[in-house]
């Protein structure tokens, strides 16, 4: 009996010397956070400013590592297996959603334990400032009486601003070529350049050249009005029901204990909520949208359902 | 947009502050580290030093910035000329006269010219954006798909000149670099291509990766075939500065490469590689030795050196003019002009005029800062040459291994390493050279997706082509400097058969 005791009190005493300071003192080494996309890039730069912040919540250096490649594929999947204690957390971005019914990823976003939605960016159908149309309407109407004029630039074949594109043309019932670029950026150069009638990009990867008036935004894929354009409708509004966003979020392997889960969380919400931060997303004119983990992964499932049918229908998906 | 001389001077003044210049001081000593080490290029140095200037005031950051970008572009071929590996995508025309120069024992003398060529295609390129930008942007929108794919074409008219003495080898290295360039999505449908499944080879080779092995490891390769054997190079080591007779050597080579470049930089999407490699090309096909070049040739080395640093200058232009930025690294400045609350654009030369003229300052600074760092790191960097090659040659080839993980943190990119190292090996070999594979890996993808995009626009009508006229005089002058270069590789071929003949005779007497 008494051996039994004090087998059992030194069993909890070691029990109580390891475990203690893994759940107490979590984290006790810095966390890695993967980017799926490249440094400097505009996911790099939100991830790297809000780590900066959360860091002084979590008490740890947060390291912010780059593994490119695959379209996002390559990072997601390193998310994705990553070790389960909490010490590995990861961007996801819309690709997640998109890769999927390509069939170039064996997984979905069911393998990750989301955490929070960072933010939501719309559409916006973005034209030349000195083009003959300036409602969506209008710019329906020029395409369909010039059939294989109207040529909308994206930022990769199967990208998120492909899919809006081809979303809107649909709704539409208007017949447009779709001219893949490598990212946003060359595709907006390109029409400031004359060379394409239209994007279907951010409102953040247009903004510098309509304020210099070179480009004229002809309306905006949400619900809501634009915050830095407000005189610029919505789809919606202009009797198009189109609503299509990009989003990021940050998500974890699935398996890691809630405790972990929860000081993460804490620190990434404590981190958004920060002035710094939301003065550092007004400036790079991000449209924040929190979600938490609920809502976040009620999301995640409403919108692979739909991008997949989307894709389905623009015959990007895999048959 | 008028010039404002007097905003340049009290800009030139507003810079020449302790606190600035030691930002810019401490950017060009980053920025030639990084760009000397093989995997970390100017790209990944500015993306990475970017976070450290969040707090920053604007000129302070972006005057850093500045001198990463300009000292990365000279710190490439520090590495380049001692080991074979340019240390950045934009020295890998560096390395085809600067190596042969330094196992020569040149290494000295490479490096002050290189040091010396970076540092006057960078003030020329400064020079340009202060005078020049708002021509050079209006000229940068003009290119579009058909337009990019000429310059492809014309780029690629550069293989004949790095060919080496057998054009038929050199034109089957270049076929198999376009051909290794398909891999991956396809640029318009998104469709994986010979991908075998592997999620790694999804987006084609990775450049530095491959750029890595086929230089560097391969080289590995050959000196463990010769290690045993004395093999010190002993490499005089005076020289700070190039002799007066080398500038005057490669003056007019200075002076065209460094406009080349400025103008490469400019178009968006083109960088110091592709700039590097034409005016490479232009200076052998002008050159009056053109058979000296591959062995060591000064001039060369001079050109592909001057035209990587105006190459910045450049592509400033459109970034500051426009918003829209003129190579990778710019593309990431961008996101920092960003960061600090600044849209790069039109509305930047109006609303932060005195800051765009700081930013010229910087970037001349930046050339000096380079200048007088280079220098005092010559003697420091060129003692590498000496090192036993039985230690030298295992340290290149960890550091190889390093740098190709270091880009995305995969071991994939390791074993492609490793399998390119190979066949660079066997390449080199059976005296195929290396350079066009590379050539093609760069402008491969430009000219595919380019070609591709022109003909959805057009709707598969191929006249597109023919229809712009800075893409039709593109195309023709890559006619033009092909059947030039064909003609000037005969001449160099009578010229060797005959020096040949003569060396036979007399070592038969």
């Amino acid at each position: 009996m008494k051996r039994r005791t004090l087998l059992a009190s030194a069993l909890v005493l070691t029990a109580g010397l390891f475990a203690a300071p893994a759940f107490a003192a979590f984290p006790e080494k810095p966390v890695t956070v993967i980017c799926p996309w490249t440094a400097g890039g505009g996911t790099d730069v939100l991830l790297r400013a809000l780590s900066k912040e959360a860091e002084k919540f979590l008490g740890q250096t947060i390291n912010v590592v780059n593994q490119t490649g695959g379209a996002g594929a390559i990072g997601h999947n390193a998310i994705r297996t990553a070790r389960p204690d909490g010490y590995t957390v990861g961007m996801i971005t819309f690709e997640l959603n998109s890769l999927p019914p390509q069939g170039l990823v064996p997984f979905t976003w069911k393998d990750f334990d989301p955490l929070m939605r960072i933010n939501s960016d719309p559409a916006a159908l973005t034209v030349k400032a000195d083009a003959p149309y300036s409602t969506v309407r209008g710019f329906m109407d020029y395409a369909k009486a010039h059939p294989g004029e109207i040529t909308i630039g994206n930022s990769a074949p199967g990208s998120v601003w492909h899919i809006a594109a081809g979303l809107a043309a649909e709704k539409t019932g208007v017949t447009v070529k779709h001219v893949p670029f490598d990212g946003a950026q060359p595709a907006v150069t390109a029409l400031v350049g004359g060379h394409i009638k239209a994007v279907a990009v951010s409102v953040a990867e247009v903004r510098s050249q309509v304020q210099a008036k070179n480009l004229k935004i002809l309306g905006v894929m949400s619900s809501e009005r634009d915050k830095i354009f407000p005189d610029v409708p919505t789809f919606k509004e202009q009797g198009v029901d189109v609503q299509f966003y990009t989003w990021r979020g940050l998500a974890l392997p699935k398996g890691v204990p809630a405790a972990n889960k929860a000081k993460i969380l804490d620190a990434y919400k404590k981190a958004f909520e920060t002035k710094d931060f939301q003065e550092f997303a007004a400036k790079a004119s991000l449209n924040l949208s929190y979600q938490d983990s609920a809502e976040f992964a009620k999301f995640l499932d409403q919108n692979f359902k739909d991008v997949s049918a989307v894709m389905k229908n623009l015959g990007l998906a895999k048959k | 947009m008028e010039f404002n001389w007097e905003l340049m001077f009290t800009s030139y003044a507003a810079v020449f502050t302790p606190s600035i210049l030691f930002m810019i001081c401490v950017g060009t000593v980053a920025g030639i580290v990084i760009g000397a080490l093989p995997g970390l290029t100017a790209t990944m140095g500015v993306a990475l030093l970017v976070p450290l200037t969040f707090g920053r005031a604007p000129l302070e950051s972006l005057s850093m910035l500045m001198g990463i970008y300009c000292g990365a572009m000279y710190g490439g071929a520090i590495s380049a000329i001692l080991i074979r590996t340019p240390g950045t995508p934009a020295a890998a025309a560096t390395v085809l006269e600067g190596y042969p120069m330094a196992k020569r024992g040149e290494a000295g003398r490479a490096m002050a010219m290189a040091l010396f060529a970076s540092f006057f295609g960078g003030v020329v390129g400064a020079l340009i954006m202060t005078f020049a930008s708002p021509f050079i942007s209006s000229v940068a929108l003009e290119f579009g798909p058909v337009e990019y794919f000429g310059l492809a074409i014309f780029g690629l008219s550069v293989i004949i000149s790095i060919s080496g003495r057998s054009l038929i080898k050199g034109m089957m290295s270049a076929f198999f670099g376009l051909l290794i360039c398909t891999t991956g999505f396809d640029p318009i449908s998104g469709y994986p291509r010979y991908t075998f499944g592997i999620v790694e080879m999804m987006e084609g080779p990775p450049f530095i990766p491959t750029l890595i092995g086929l230089f560097a490891v391969s080289e590995v390769f050959n000196e463990v075939q010769k290690i045993g054997g004395a093999q010190q190079i002993m490499a005089k080591l005076d020289q700070y500065l190039p002799s007066w007779a080398d500038i005057k050597y490669c003056f007019k080579e200075l002076c065209r490469s460094s406009i080349i470049g400025t103008v490469i930089g400019a178009i968006p999407g083109a960088g110091g590689d592709i700039a590097a490699f034409i005016s490479y090309g232009e200076a052998k096909r002008a050159s009056k030795n053109p058979e000296r070049y591959g062995h060591g040739e000064i001039e060369g080395l001079a050109a592909s050196e001057c035209a990587n640093n105006s190459c910045s200058g450049g592509a400033m232009i459109p970034l500051l003019s426009l918003g829209v930025p003129g190579d990778a690294v710019t593309a990431v400045l961008l996101g920092a002009f960003v960061i600090q609350g600044l849209q790069p654009g039109p509305m930047l030369y109006k609303e932060h005029i005195d800051l765009v003229y700081q930013i010229f300052a910087s970037m001349m600074l930046a050339q000096f800062a380079m200048q007088f760092i280079g220098m005092a790191g010559i003697q420091l960097f060129a003692r590498v040459i000496m090192v036993d090659r039985a230690i030298l040659t295992p340290a290149i080839f960890v550091l190889s291994c390093v740098g190709a993980f270091a880009m995305r943190a995969n071991v994939f990119d390791v074993y492609c390493t490793l399998f390119f190292g190979i066949l660079g090996y066997v390449m080199m070999r059976y005296d195929y050279p290396l350079s066009p594979i590379l050539l093609a890996l760069i402008l491969g993808p430009m000219a595919e997706s380019n070609l591709r995009r022109a003909l959805v626009i057009s709707g598969g009508d191929f006249s597109i082509l023919f229809s712009r006229p800075i893409a039709v005089t593109l195309m023709v002058l890559a006619v033009i400097s092909l059947v030039m270069a064909i003609r000037g590789h005969q001449k160099v071929e009578a010229k060797l058969a005959e020096q040949e003949k003569l060396f036979n005779e007399v070592t038969q007497e």
